[in-house]
């Protein structure tokens, strides 16, 4: 799901500058140009009336539900009994509540890991992987199925791979290499290492696919010029690509961060936050809270919380990068 | 917790969409036909897999051909209680649901249902008293009207254990022998080491944990609360009784280890399969599965016997559906008539649906209606021996509900891990129960 968005992130941005460079960048005949002031008054709401229906369904879908959210997020949500205003004590208990807390601390776990591990493991891909040869188009196309496999699909499969029991597919495997067998999610002290595997294995090839792209714009002068100088490899690779890709990286970072945070899918469908609530993150706990338990202020609070939370990330990355690249 | 098709998380989320998709265009198809016709339809929501929402069409069409009351009916089978919430949310409740009576406490207290008035529903007095039980909320005023009952019993299979040489199990010690053997002996004679004893939907997600340990807990003389005078409860979950059930029940996956693998993040929909596929022989559910399992397993491949009595005796966990007529309807008459049918011998003999399977209702609520005459099978008559004589219901504190979920992540937590010390944890679990008690003022 979050892949999902974070993809499509991408595929607008890069959408958009061609569509951008359509409407500003090619040269208008002379005579267009000299007409448009006094065209102008008359269109200048043309413009509005093209989004129009974008900013209606945003209006209506988003920015109406979000500040019905936070406005919820202030009330004991009863529907039919009147909401009962109690200001603050929603999001008090967010902060005491024991299961929240935990839920929490598997959450930055679990982004921090499963970012760290997607972005080593795609930084490897993309250097074995870079080239023009038709073999590793074929290569790299495969080891990018998994991102455009749905996650629940995704899920599902790996529930199968990590089934317990001696005749579970990883532990006939495991049964082989003369090791196993493991209990994978039915233990809760290696349960979210399993899921976070699970979530390396997805996101992996979508980091290697924007590196890739990274590393196309290094100038090869460059790795020639590193390379007569006598640098060893690992030397080329600290001190030429990781310097060149770090716009990449922080891009890559940000992305892995929110969508770390909001982690739902392959922790719903691998375990629903158990065994012993070993795998419980901040948005499975808020799903259990809002719909299980039906406490809908409660779940509000916290869903405003992960949300500032993710706008504070995106800010600070935004202002450090925009800092480092002046 | 009755249905056989709860959350499913793993089909919940591609499903959902399509879901979401489809009522809506269901939705607004009804609405412009009621628009057309000049008489709103009744909306009727049922938690239902498709084949159980077709017995329930049968049942509604004859109840519009007798009172020509049009119903509108939405059968969910998926993430029933969420939907409930975004219709509470968004004060657009559908006029009548059927779902099972884990409801009745967070639908009495959010105030989805008012009171009902006994009297002035025609035919209530056909129903049996045993049946208002679940029905009646913590304040002792009644909040529903029930449909059906049922009692949990345990699936054995008979192939395996005859094969084995083995007794149907009169007790714990017999139940855990059969299960360790289903699982060392290779019941299925295919040479390999890939049975299991018991199946338990131990996933403390909607709280299966309490759902499944509670028959046992019972058995083994435990108990979740106490009453301790009208509407007031004290723990009784760290009660050396309880203690002994649950450190005999952590048994079961740390010492015995005779449960499936993954157990404890199954839901009973991923659950089912292991028993229909030969994987593990011993499994405690509702009688709603039989219907499922002739199909799949074979209705000569498996018996159904009650649970082994334990220490405590041979107490277990009996649900129902009950009908709840649901706040901010337009149409408290159609609401009304709509539940009258439903208790009727008439609707009630529909819903049991005959000898065919997926019958919504299990076991009839209305006095006059003759089960075994209707049904021909005699496991149906011993779940109604069951249910007669040893089921109960969960604690009628007012909203169950966390009580559930808190068990369940606590019992949860100590099947998973084998050196927990059940003593302190119940103990702790007590203590959460005090506070949940005294939120929900009814400490004793």
């Amino acid at each position: 799901m979050t892949a999902r968005a974070g993809g499509t992130a991408i595929a607008d941005d890069g959408a958009r500058s061609p569509g951008a460079g359509r409407a500003g960048a090619p040269p208008r005949p002379a005579a267009d140009h000299r007409r448009r002031p006094h065209r102008s008054r008359g269109l200048r709401l043309v413009p509005w009336l093209f989004l129009a229906p974008a900013l209606i369904l945003f209006l209506y879908f988003k920015y109406i539900p979000m500040a019905r959210g936070l406005w919820m997020s202030f009330f004991n949500v009863r529907p039919f009994l009147g909401d009962e205003w109690i200001g603050l004590a929603n999001y008090g208990r967010v902060f005491t509540d024991e299961s929240f807390r935990s839920a929490m601390g598997h959450t930055l776990v679990l982004a921090t890991a499963q970012t760290a591990g997607a972005m080593i493991l795609g930084f490897v891909l993309a250097l074995l992987l870079e080239g023009k040869a038709r073999t590793l188009w074929v290569v790299r196309s495969a080891a990018f199925l998994p991102v455009v496999t749905a996650i629940a699909v995704v899920g599902e499969v790996w529930r199968l791979l990590y089934f317990a029991g001696d005749q579970g597919m990883l532990n006939t495997l495991f049964g082989l290499l003369g090791f196993g067998p493991e209990k994978f999610l039915d233990d809760p002290r290696t349960a979210l290492w399993w899921v976070i595997l699970v979530g390396v294995w997805k996101h992996a090839p979508y980091d290697m696919m924007i590196i890739l792209a990274g590393l196309a714009g290094i100038d090869r002068q460059h790795y020639e010029a590193a390379a007569l100088e006598g640098a060893s490899l690992l030397q080329r690779i600290r001190h030429v690509t990781i310097p060149a890709l770090r716009p990449v990286i922080t891009i890559l970072v940000t992305l892995a961060c929110i969508r770390g945070l909001r982690v739902f899918t392959e922790v719903f469908v691998l375990t629903g936050g158990g065994p012993a609530g070993a795998t419980d993150v901040v948005m499975t706990r808020i799903y259990a809270l809002g719909f299980d338990a039906g406490d809908l202020g409660f779940a509000s609070a916290a869903s405003v919380l992960l949300f500032l939370t993710t706008l504070v990330l995106t800010v600070a990355v935004t202002v450090y990068r925009r800092r480092r690249e002046i | 917790m009755a249905t056989p098709l709860r959350l499913t998380r793993r089909r919940a989320v591609p499903g959902l969409a399509v879901a979401a998709l489809t009522a809506t265009a269901v939705l607004s198809g009804c609405a412009s036909k009621a628009d057309s016709e000049g008489a709103a339809a009744l909306q009727l929501w049922t938690r239902s897999t498709p084949a159980s929402a077709k017995v329930y069409t049968k049942v509604i069409a004859e109840f519009t051909k007798k009172t020509g009351v049009k119903v509108d009916y939405v059968p969910v089978y998926e993430n029933f209680e969420q939907k409930i919430q975004q219709a509470a949310a968004a004060k657009k409740l559908p006029d009548v649901v059927i779902n099972d009576s884990s409801l009745l406490g967070p639908a009495t207290t959010q105030g989805l249902v008012g009171t009902i008035d006994k009297a002035s529903i025609a035919g209530s007095d056909q129903i049996v008293d045993r049946a208002w039980g679940q029905a009646t909320g913590a304040d002792g005023k009644l909040h529903a009207i029930p449909f059906s009952t049922q009692a949990m019993a345990l699936f054995i299979r008979k192939d395996w254990r005859e094969k084995l040489g083995k007794d149907v199990p009169k007790t714990w010690d017999d139940l855990v022998s059969l299960a360790k053997a289903f699982q060392a002996e290779d019941p299925d004679g295919n040479g390999q080491a890939d049975t299991y004893g018991m199946l338990v939907p131990g996933s403390s997600q909607r709280g299966y944990t309490a759902w499944w340990a509670s028959s046992f807990l019972w058995e083994g003389g435990g108990d979740f609360l106490t009453q301790a005078g009208p509407g007031k409860f004290t723990p009784a979950i760290d009660s050396p009784r309880s203690v002994d059930a649950v450190t005999k029940l952590q048994g079961l996956f740390c010492k015995d280890k005779v449960v499936v693998p993954g157990a404890l993040t199954l839901i009973t929909d991923d659950a089912h399969p292991f028993f229909e596929k030969g994987q593990a022989g011993i499994y405690l559910t509702g009688p709603y599965m039989m219907g499922r399992f002739d199909k799949s397993l074979g209705k000569d491949r498996y018996e159904v016997v009650p649970a082994p009595a334990g220490p405590g005796g041979a107490t277990v966990l009996g649900e129902g559906e009950n009908i709840y007529l649901m706040a901010g309807s337009a149409q408290q008459d159609g609401q009304k008539k709509l539940a009258e049918f439903l208790i009727s011998a008439d609707g009630q003999r529909l819903g049991m649906n005959g000898t065919q399977p997926n019958p919504v209702v299990r076991i009839p609520v209305n006095k006059n209606v003759d089960m075994l005459a209707e049904r021909k099978d005699d496991r149906w008559a011993l779940i109604a021996k069951v249910y007669q004589e040893s089921a109960r219901t969960f604690p009628q504190v007012p909203n169950w509900q966390p009580f559930r979920q808190k068990t369940s992540e606590t019992l949860n937590s100590l099947f998973a891990t084998c050196d927990a010390d059940v003593r302190g944890a119940l103990g702790k679990l007590a203590a959460d129960y005090r506070t949940e008690l005294a939120t929900q003022k009814v400490a004793g």
